[in-house]
């Protein structure tokens, strides 16, 4: 019974092999004594590097990934409805089962209109709150 | 494996985790990965049930189906509201969250 | 019956989604000064379309077992739609409220009705769980939507960790359920449940989905974001979140229960905890530590909000009271205490807003002068305040009555009845507080005082109720009990 398993054992002691060997002799076979201060350095093309290497991220990264995991698991659902849904069609129920799924994918697809015209989808969002005062000539659009 | 019981244990053994998690953890973001946690749990529970109990329908397949999305939903909103806390306490620590008391 | 059969029977809530994505599209298109005049109609127009719903109590399933259409959810339905108006109503006229956010904050209280309609109904173990997150996960945004507000991101952040805990726990008990009977669907987990040998897996499942549920109406041990999350929300917010999820909560609360957990499968016959486990006498107790926790940690409350929070916690606590004792004069009186409760709390909040908007107050103590500065909308609020302690010219005072005479009339939990009166007697100090405040405290008010007519009619007319009840409970409560 536990025959099958032996081509995933051997994959697993392959993967761990390959991983490991040039790692151990790549410890072997290095020299030792230019371990060493600025050899340890991070390389910054010839710059001294300073600073933390931690960045702040933008926020827009952020957003962009919620709006494409929100339609990401929309097309989850999708994948069942197909899968059932030429037996739909045998029974002459297609354009009622069409028309349900439709109605999804147009209560998603107005939560897409939402996210594009308020801008959400730019890089650099370009809808002033308050663009009035002195900001009421930068030229963007007030809302 | 032909038994129920590995795979319950599993499930268990990570709603725990989960749990553990939310309970012990300062930063928000990791509360939240416990949360998630505390839902897979419950969708390898559905699963399971599903493989063993000999039913007629595929109801507990559909039925992780509607929790992954819905998780992925939470998951999206509550990283938003901490994202908000973020802009205005300048820090994810829950612990720093302390306006309201009693 | 089947899908296309069943739309006829699910016209409101297919409007409030027509009418919700309506105003989106409508903001969409620079055309914000329609969506007042297009919320209105539409609900008015979900008003008339549940007129024509009501059937008898053994309603018949829709949605090939989904929901189910019966008079008890249409009851409850009502509830949640006039509060949910009203409190659309104030929504304009609050200050606190950005205008920037004025539609997105209507389309999402619209979806929390839409989610609170589909509690009401649920009997699928799916719908349950998919219902009680549409009512969740936009609460979260709206206790959050004041962005520049340090209280109202913290509020937001605690309900939404402790909203998703309890919901990942409810959804581990759902899925024990799944796993003993084979089927989603309540009633046929029913008839599988009754032939378990041992009541494990009866007590686990029980025991996690009244956590999941329990967070919903603020039950005991998870009480504990209701303080933080009504104190650091908007205050219409806050009217919103203490009545109606309370309700939607309490009608998903009692239909789980008695058809899952009960020998007789009905909502409608006096029954018994299934197998003997005894979840009645772990609901009394629940319902006595949360009567306690609401009234006691009350009395020590600066903050109005906060107060009103606690106040809430304790009127759940009385409700859970009378559903301890699975009988159908327990379901009545809650369903009758939640119409009291409905106008009395939210007349004491759309006080508390106007005073917001008007005078600048924080706590109890800045409500000082209020009662010679606004005379008329003072004594309807001390009328609130004393509907809400129970005390006898008004309708809490019935309300309570019928809470209490559910425990006579099933001769159970007497002790309960005990610590209820004490809780009671108790409860009415810190809403005197408000009162005190009002009325005898000398300062002279010199700000304006800029009444609004909505807010002013719903003030007098929810707080006109409780005069109004007292008189003529008899018409309510028959029509209840001619539901049942």
């Amino acid at each position: 019974m536990y025959n099958d398993y032996i081509p995933v054992v051997v994959f697993t002691a392959l993967a761990i092999g390959l991983l490991a060997a040039p790692l151990v002799i790549q410890h072997l076979v290095s020299p030792r004594h230019n371990k060493r201060n600025d050899k340890l350095m991070s390389y910054e093309c010839g710059e001294v590097p300073e600073g933390s290497a931690w960045v702040k991220f933008n926020v827009r990264f952020y957003i962009i990934a919620l709006v494409f995991i929100i339609f990401d698991v929309e097309v989850v659902f999708l994948f069942p409805w197909a899968a059932v849904y030429q037996s739909f069609i045998a029974q002459g129920q297609g354009l009622l089962v069409l028309f349900e799924m439709l109605m999804f994918v147009i209560i998603l697809t107005v939560g897409f209109a939402y996210v594009w015209v308020k801008g959400d989808l730019d890089w650099v969002k370009m809808q002033l709150k308050y663009a009035h005062g002195r900001y009421s000539k930068l030229g963007v659009d007030k809302k | 494996m032909d038994y129920i019981q590995p795979y319950l244990m599993l499930s268990s053994i990570l709603f725990s985790m989960g749990i553990y998690a939310v309970i012990t953890r300062k930063n928000a973001v990791a509360i939240l990965m416990g949360i998630e946690l505390i839902l897979n749990a419950c969708n390898i529970n559905f699963v399971t049930f599903n493989r063993f109990g000999n039913f007629a329908t595929l109801d507990g397949h559909v039925f992780t189906m509607f929790v992954i999305v819905l998780a992925a939903a939470e998951a999206a909103v509550a990283l938003a509201i901490i994202i908000n806390l973020f802009k205005n306490i300048g820090t994810v620590d829950v612990d720093q969250a302390k306006e309201m008391k009693g | 019956m089947n899908n296309l059969q069943s739309i006829q029977y699910f016209l409101p809530e297919l409007l409030i989604v027509q009418l919700a994505l309506s105003i989106i599209i409508l903001d969409l298109l620079s055309l914000k000064r329609w969506v007042n005049i297009c919320v209105y109609i539409g609900l008015g127009c979900s008003a008339l379309l549940l007129c024509q719903l009501s059937s008898p109590i053994d309603g018949f399933h829709i949605f090939n077992g989904m929901l189910i259409n019966d008079s008890f959810s249409y009851y409850f339905k009502w509830i949640i739609l006039i509060s949910t108006a009203s409190i659309i109503v104030i929504s304009n006229y609050s200050k606190e409220l950005d205008r920037e956010y004025s539609v997105e904050f209507n389309a999402m209280i619209l979806f929390v009705l839409l989610g609170m309609f589909l509690m009401t109904n649920s009997i699928d173990l799916l719908m349950i769980y998919l219902s009680i997150e549409l009512v969740s996960i936009p609460s979260y945004v709206l206790a959050g939507i004041l962005k520049n507000d340090k209280k109202s991101n913290e509020a937001s952040l605690k309900y939404v960790i402790f909203g998703s805990f309890a919901s990942g726990l409810m959804l581990f008990g759902l899925s024990w359920l799944y796993g003993i009977s084979g089927s989603t669907n309540i009633y046929d987990i029913y008839n599988s449940l009754a032939l378990v040998e041992s009541p494990y897996m009866i007590y686990i499942s029980l025991m996690l989905i009244l956590v999941g549920f329990g967070y919903k109406i603020s039950m005991a041990p998870l009480h504990y974001w209701t303080p933080d999350v009504y104190e650091g929300s908007p205050t219409v917010v806050t009217a919103f979140f203490s009545v109606a999820p309370k309700a939607a909560g309490f009608a998903i609360l009692i239909r789980t229960f008695s058809i899952l957990f009960t020998d007789a499968n009905s909502l409608s016959v006096n029954t018994f905890p299934i197998h003997n486990v005894n979840w009645s006498l772990v609901v009394a107790v629940l319902s006595a530590i949360t009567m306690s926790i609401g009234n006691l940690l009350a009395l020590k409350q600066d903050n109005v909000k906060r107060m009103l929070a606690y106040s809430t916690i304790s009127h759940v606590g009385f409700m859970l009271m009378a559903f301890s004792t699975t009988s159908v004069e327990g379901n009545i009186g809650i369903m009758f205490y939640l119409a009291m409760y409905m106008f009395m709390n939210l007349s004491a909040f759309f006080m508390v807003i106007h005073v917001e908007n008007n005078f600048n107050v924080k706590n109890i103590e800045d409500w000082s002068g209020i009662g010679y500065k606004s005379p008329v909308l003072s004594i309807f609020m001390v009328l609130s305040l004393v509907s809400l302690a129970g005390l006898p010219p008004t309708s809490g005072f019935v309300g309570k009555v019928y809470l209490f005479r559910t425990l006579f009339a099933t001769e159970q939990f007497y002790w309960l009845g005990i610590v209820a009166i004490l809780n009671s007697v108790i409860s009415l100090y810190y809403y005197f507080k408000i009162v005190k405040s009002m009325y005898f405290s000398e300062k002279v008010i010199e700000e304006k005082e800029n009444i609004q007519a909505p807010v002013y009619t719903l003030i007098v007319l929810f707080s006109a109720q409780n005069i109004l009840f007292y008189m003529y409970w008899s018409d309510l409560y028959n029509y209840i009990k001619g539901l049942f």
